[in-house]
């Protein structure tokens, strides 16, 4: 289709309906015919006000705000967190709460991927593989109900260490659990790189270069999709991740395929991490002493944790008070958003669900995308449901072709 | 380790870079943690040496507190084992810092949010809208301020106290 | 009216609106349209546009952003119609209470006809809570 981009330019605001996850956010689209020209993000719709409320609760409090900046990633926030404050006032904790730590972190990241295997297959269309991961998702779900006796938000840090421990005579159910994980992976793993549905939705879809990843400081296996080797556990390890052996996966796509393949290889890697975990737990207590009301001392610090979606990291700024003066977070998906941009450009309008979904994205969403049509001087919308359908449709109809 | 000593030499080089009158302070709590305050008119050359010689370019994040007279900007630059940041400090009566996102293109949005919420003006930036904040939120009321709190936010947005 | 007979002539279409959460009660709801809880059993579907919604389900303590957004769903349904407010922090503004973007509470920009706290609840407290609202609007 031969068209003059300045006479055909449309600005198409999408959200602030997520047409992924449901969550709230808003971008502007400038589009020409089916191509996406330009893109400008308008976020904002999840802000809160955490950090500023995080100033006016104890140390003990801010834990359980900590952890609801995120339901995907709630653990890794909480964990980053404990370890700022246990820096500052000078804690460490005992090795057995290091690993079980570990081991929660990553069984947090396996349900996070799964989930976001399910949310993509559904976003072109591929329900039926949504339905089978939601379903084989629940093994891990039922293995943290266990370990800290919620699904979502486990509270599992205490600041000084762990609050549950894994008594030994749950591990050997805990590591058929895995097994059953990685068997499950394996058969997501086929059909990811064979299914045409699939291959045709996300192979050469949404696009960004290692050079413009690099440029835009992208994190995470968004990054490591565009062939960055960046992961905080092997770049700057903490907890057990000096001791555990894994690899960081990466693939040169920069395609959302690429996405997909990063993802269910770290699906691989975070079961053979658990099961390590498992097999060489330290003996000994699973917390160091903190008193709620007590005061730590001045001081500063900065952590990072790799979450499910990238590299977190907060910092912290004591003047010897039971509350933090200044707690800062940068969740990482605020990281993805300048490659995101990147990745819109070019594409066709139906690429926009999945390529949104690719990034794995977590700013709460939800809302209704605006299409303008400058030329035409015409407005419309579409939600995420319609755009989803959209998409699935146009290429249903072999436009792409 | 080895890293320790590349470490300091990176902090070395950008001491020589800018100049040993520029570097106020130098802070070294643990492995792997720099922190390192410089008066805030070398920032952008602080930045362009860490790119160009020591090939650091990736800034985790921009983090602003408010001190009273001075509001204090870190930039968290990492690259592996290693987390070095900048800190400059701006006036709490002229807060404005030279942006760095023509430098750092992946600055842009942490810039516009120190902006909203800190009212720390990113001088150069090529699009500082506004950001986190809704559009109906006055202007120059920056929630993170230790002058603000939720009573008092409250009162100002809303223009009432919540019941 | 039984539960059966309810199930049969009526088919609760679901509209989910996200409104600042920290996507745990979003999960969850979604948990509940997946295999091991199913909410189809109960005729329950997640539809995506409010103007074919009977149930508009709310999580997340409602950002100032939000607000005219959720009040817009909300007039686009045709009645009768029923808000279910999930969490905690759809309920009260659950632990984000005191914080200054925020809401606290769907209640505040509609008014809600059930609320199932939890933080965030199991997805059959959440079929629960739906279930109860429908029977006892005489479904």
């Amino acid at each position: 289709m031969d068209v003059e981009a300045s006479d055909r330019e449309f600005t198409i605001p999408v959200g602030p309906q997520h047409p992924a996850l449901k969550e709230p956010a808003s971008f502007l689209f400038k589009v020409d015919g089916e191509v996406v020209v330009d893109v400008e993000p308008r976020l904002g719709y999840n802000h809160r006000g955490i950090e500023k409320a995080m100033e006016a609760r104890t140390y003990i409090q801010d834990l359980y705000l900590v952890e609801r900046i995120c339901g995907i990633c709630s653990n890794a926030h909480q964990t980053l967190y404990a370890m700022n404050v246990e820096e500052v006032a000078g804690i460490t904790i005992p090795p057995r709460a290091k690993y079980l730590r570990t081991f929660v972190h990553e069984l947090e990241r396996i349900h996070s991927h799964l989930l976001w295997v399910g949310v993509a297959a559904h976003e072109i269309g591929f329900d039926t593989l949504f339905y089978y991961v939601w379903r084989d998702r629940e093994v891990v779900l039922d293995l943290l109900e266990e370990i800290s006796g919620n699904r979502v938000n486990y509270a599992f840090n205490a600041i000084g260490g762990v609050r549950r421990d894994v008594p030994s005579e749950k591990i050997p159910k805990f590591q058929k659990a895995l097994d059953v994980l990685a068997e499950r992976t394996k058969y997501y793993h086929g059909i990811a790189a064979s299914e045409s549905t699939i291959l045709e939705r996300a192979s050469g879809v949404g696009y960004c270069s290692k050079a413009d990843m690099l440029r835009l400081c992208g994190v995470g296996p968004h990054a490591r999709a565009s062939g960055v080797a960046k992961d905080t556990r092997h770049d700057h390890p903490y907890l057990a991740y000096d001791e555990v052996p894994f690899n960081v996966i990466t693939n040169d796509g920069g395609d959302v395929l690429a996405n997909v393949l990063v993802r269910i290889g770290e699906l691989y890697e975070s079961v053979g991490i658990c099961k390590y975990v498992l097999d060489h737990l330290p003996d000994g207590p699973i917390r160091e002493k903190y008193s709620p009301l007590a005061k730590i001392p001045e001081g500063e610090a900065t952590n990072m944790v790799e979450a499910q979606r990238g590299e977190d990291i907060h910092y912290i700024l004591s003047k010897g008070d039971n509350k933090p003066y200044r707690y800062k977070i940068r969740a990482p998906t605020m990281a993805n958003i300048p490659s995101l941009m990147v990745k819109l450009k070019g594409g066709y309008i139906a690429d926009i669900p999945i390529v949104l979904a690719g990034i794995d994205p977590c700013f709460s969403c939800t809302d209704r995308m605006v299409f303008v049509d400058e030329s035409k001087d015409k407005v419309w919308d579409m939600n995420d449901e319609e755009l989803r359908r959209y998409g699935i449709r146009w290429y249903q109809n072999g436009n792409n072709k | 380790m080895s890293y320790n000593d590349d470490n300091k030499r990176t902090v070395e080089g950008l001491t020589a870079a800018i100049g040993a009158e520029n570097v106020i302070e130098v802070k070294m709590p643990k492995d792997r943690r720099i922190y390192v305050t410089i008066k805030t008119e070398k920032l952008r050359e602080a930045v362009t040496y860490l790119k160009e010689k020591e090939g650091i370019t990736h800034l985790a994040t921009i983090t602003g507190t408010d001190l009273g007279e001075e509001r204090e900007l870190n930039y968290h630059f990492n690259r592996p084992n290693l987390i070095l940041t900048i800190k400059v400090r701006v006036p709490g009566d002229k807060p404005i810092v030279p942006s760095i996102t023509d430098i750092i293109n992946g600055a842009t949005l942490y810039e516009r949010e120190i902006n909203d919420l800190l009212g720390v003006f990113p001088e150069g930036h090529p699009n500082p809208k506004r950001l986190n904040l809704p559009e109906e939120w006055p202007e120059g009321v920056h929630p993170l301020l230790k002058k603000w709190d939720i009573k008092s936010l409250r009162k100002e947005v809303d223009g009432q106290e919540w019941t | 009216m039984g539960l059966v007979t309810w199930a049969r002539t009526r088919s609760p279409w679901l509209i989910h609106f996200n409104g600042a959460a920290c996507n745990a009660c979003d999960i969850e709801i979604l948990a509940a349209l997946a295999p091991r809880f199913d909410v189809e059993r109960f005729g329950g579907v997640l539809k995506g546009t409010p103007r074919h919604a009977d149930v508009l389900v709310v999580s997340g303590s409602i950002s100032r952003k939000l607000r005219s957004r959720l009040r817009r769903i909300y007039e686009q349904m045709p009645e009768p119609k029923f808000v279910v407010a999930v969490g905690s922090c759809a309920s009260t503004g659950g632990v984000f209470q005191d914080c200054y973007n925020v809401l606290e509470g769907v209640d505040k920009v509609i008014p809600v006809s059930a609320y199932i706290v939890g933080c965030p609840p199991k997805p059959e407290a959440i079929l629960d809570g739906v279930v109860k609202l429908l029977v006892s609007a005489g479904y």
